[in-house]
């Protein structure tokens, strides 16, 4: 009951406790305060007539006397208290205008936006932050730390409880609308989750979208409802009974909710009425109107959808518009003008593992009767998807296209058959590189139609920007496979690069790293074993806590600690039995489940991954994790 | 999660008056901004009613004497819980007074 009257008051409530006190942590804690009294009040006393007064009249009352004492006690917060009016009510239009401010604060360029997300959710959709960990898959410790980070950033930055002005306007909306879309986002795409809290983001989304829209009525507050509306009317119609994706085409489109279609169109009017060049938003939503609008997939209006996408394209230009362009193309004016624009993006970099080029390719491909290809590209894409019913949906489209007879030996094959013939290490190496190149040409492609400028293009996209010497060992493992294969050469034009010499890092300097304020425990931990057993990194992060014998300070796989780690080891251990050592902050998404070794049967959380450690030891120290290990090491006995 | 609230009434329910008007407009259109309120409407108090038996059919004109109480108004709510829609419906009934709803989950 109290959370419910929460959910639906609380950015009014926090906004007008900004005005008083101008701090998020103290607004929030003062609404904290009321939340209390309430949960002591009103099972004795009977829920007041107006619960939401209630609530503000409380907070509010503590608010104001605590800026008084504060005055008393520093003349310096007279300005602060200068424009309370105690006990007096704020007029409508400024309780709307709080509420305003509310977003356009939690949303703060200055905010990094995990923490923009959290802090909106928290402040002004008065999620709990509990709550918010389940949606984000998240732990609650890690969504507190960034709702505290928040409002540590916000308070150094001395950002002011106002709104901006006229020409910082438009920036400060795009935020809170990118903000918006970003939870609308994370709760539209894992609608099939089991997770109910997931589809409420989407929910929430809308509604902070159409608080906004009253607030702000910009067009493209308009464009992002009118979007945001639409996409949800077909909530229920696109996925099957057992969570297979439908693709629009083929969705029943009795199942699209008409009432939220005609909500999305009655916001695109609103927009359109105001006028003015339109936005991306606002584009987008055209689109969607257009898809709405046609009674079956055979009477779409693609020629209008194309057009659309150009305005888009020259908006914001970014690889994934342009392949969806290139789909709306490829339905207006014929598969071969989709697949033209489609292969101008293949040399990007920021599609390379985006499963959805491959497939929109394999759709065209398929159209124009090429079918070899067609297949192989369906693979390509499955290969790449991580959604396991995703995956099968595209391994279920290849299998329907009859493979060509005379294709001969194919690449996946020639890669195999080569990497057996190696010593494991060498194997292991090419295999990094040619694997890596079955993705980017498939798997499937029949060897003999390879190119040299194929693969360059693919060496190209995929290695271009790395260092010389990771550079040149990828084109050795190209050259080996292209020699032992003994057809046209493969590596073409591509050139080996000079080697700059090695630099030698100084070693780890000053304060060790663990005995940094603010370094979580895992870290601490991690970072003390890894430099007191000089243990490979992935033999340490292999840890499984029944491997542990704490008091002989080894594990039974040959990994042993001193004195420092010994002392931190039993906190990080809490308890637990079985399962890693290191855990993951979330819990794996359904579809990407890990082996069942890596998984902590207790938490449900995956092992800590090398990437993540090293991007955390990197964020701190600019080093990576080896450098814990070298002989070198140079770190002061420190504090611990 | 979407919920049908009706509202009913009895010939005691006092007739609406201005007041109301005005505090259910407010009501209606903070609801409605924030996609909570997806339709609403008022009902007439009477309608007809079909009924079906044996493949026939037989029409009827309202009002219906048997039911003390009739739906007067209808509200398709979307909301996050069961808790929430009681919340609005508390809010609803705050502002017309003395009188019946039901809350039904569509399913």
């Amino acid at each position: 009951m109290i959370e419910a009257v929460w959910r639906l008051e609380s950015a009014k409530i926090i906004a007008g406790l900004m005005r008083v006190v101008r701090d998020v942590g103290l607004a929030e804690e003062f609404a904290q305060d009321a939340l209390v009294a309430a949960m002591e009040q009103w099972p004795g006393e009977g829920v007041p007539d107006n619960p939401g007064a209630w609530l503000m009249a409380v907070a509010r009352r503590r608010a104001v006397d605590h800026v008084r004492r504060e005055r008393r006690h520093d003349r310096t917060h007279e300005q602060m208290a200068h424009d309370l009016r105690d006990g007096e009510e704020p007029a409508q239009e400024d309780t709307q205008d709080d509420t305003l401010r509310l977003m356009f604060l939690s949303c703060h360029p200055v905010l990094p936006p995990p923490a923009r997300v959290a802090l909106t959710l928290k402040l002004v959709g008065g999620l709990s932050t509990a709550e918010i960990a389940r949606a984000f898959l998240t732990g609650e410790q890690v969504v507190a730390r960034r709702v505290a980070d928040a409002r540590r950033i916000l308070a150094d930055h001395r950002v002011d409880f106002e709104l901006p002005g006229p020409p910082e306007t438009a920036d400060r909306l795009g935020s809170v609308l990118e903000v918006i879309y970003l939870i609308f986002n994370e709760g539209y795409s894992a609608a099939s989750g089991d997770d109910l809290m997931r589809p409420h983001l989407a929910l929430e989304a809308l509604r902070l979208g159409g608080t906004l829209a009253e607030l702000a009525p910009e067009p493209e507050v308009l464009g992002l409802l009118a979007l945001m509306e639409i996409q949800t009317s077909r909530a229920d119609a696109r996925t099957g009974p057992s969570g297979e994706p439908i693709p629009l085409h083929e969705q029943n489109r009795g199942r699209w909710d008409r009432l939220r279609i005609r909500r999305g169109f009655t916001a695109m009017l609103r927009a359109r009425e105001i006028g003015g060049p339109p936005g991306p938003y606002l584009v987008q939503a055209a689109i969607a109107v257009c898809h709405a609008q046609a009674p079956t997939a055979e009477e779409t209006d693609w020629g209008q959808i194309a057009s659309l996408y150009e305005i888009l394209v020259r908006l914001t230009p970014t690889p994934v518009v342009r392949l969806n362009q290139a789909v709306a193309v490829g339905m207006a004016y014929g598969p071969q003008a989709g697949l033209d624009l489609a292969d101008g993006l293949t040399a990007d970099p920021a599609l390379r593992n985006y499963h959805l080029l491959p497939g929109v390719r394999a759709d065209l491909l398929l159209r124009l009767g090429r079918h070899g290809e067609a297949r192989g590209e369906f693979l390509r894409a499955a290969q790449l998807t991580d959604n396991a019913a995703e995956r099968a949906f595209l391994e279920r489209r290849a299998d329907r296209i009859p493979p060509d007879d005379h294709a001969g030996v194919l690449l996946g094959e020639a890669v195999g058959e080569f990497l057996a013939g190696l010593t494991p290490s060498t194997a292991r190496s090419y295999g990094q590189t040619l694997h890596r190149l079955c993705v980017a040409l498939g798997a499937r492609t029949p060897l003999a139609t390879v190119t040299a400028a194929e693969v360059g293009r693919a060496a190209t996209t995929a290695w271009g920007a790395t260092a010389a010497r990771t550079w040149n060992r990828h084109l050795a493992a190209i050259g080996s496979f292209s020699a032992w294969a003994q057809g046209p050469g493969l590596t073409g034009d591509l050139r080996r690069r000079e080697q700059p010499p090695p630099v030698r890092r100084p070693a780890l300097q000053g304060e060790p790293p663990w005995d940094r304020p603010g370094v979580a425990l895992r870290e601490r931990v991690l970072w003390c074993l890894l430099h007191e057993s000089a243990a490979p990194v992935s033999r340490v992060l292999a840890l499984d806590v029944d491997d542990l014998d704490l008091d002989d300070r080894r594990s039974r796989t040959g990994v042993s600690w001193r004195s420092r780690t010994a002392r931190l080891l039993p906190e990080l251990v809490a308890g637990r039995t079985r399962g890693p050592l290191f855990l993951s902050d979330r819990r794996p998404a359904p579809a990407r489940r890990p082996a069942e070794k890596d998984l902590c049967p207790d938490t449900g959380r995956r092992r800590l991954s090398y990437e993540r450690a090293e991007h955390l030891f990197k964020q701190a120290t600019g080093r990576t994790l080896r450098a814990l290990r070298s002989d070198g090491v140079e770190v002061g006995a420190g504090r611990g | 999660m979407r919920y049908l609230l009706l509202s009913l009434a009895d010939e005691n329910t006092p007739a609406p008056d201005e007041r109301l008007f005005a505090e259910m407009g407010a009501f209606i259109e903070e609801m409605s901004a924030k996609g909570i309120l997806l339709a609403t409407g008022g009902l007439e108090p009477g309608g007809l009613r079909m009924t079906s038996a044996g493949g026939e059919t037989t029409v009827t004109d309202g009002p219906f004497t048997e039911a003390k109480e009739a739906a007067v108004g209808f509200a398709l709510v979307e909301v996050t819980s069961e808790e929430e829609v009681l919340e609005l419906t508390r809010r609803f009934r705050r502002v017309v007074g003395d009188g019946v709803s039901e809350i039904r989950r569509v399913l």
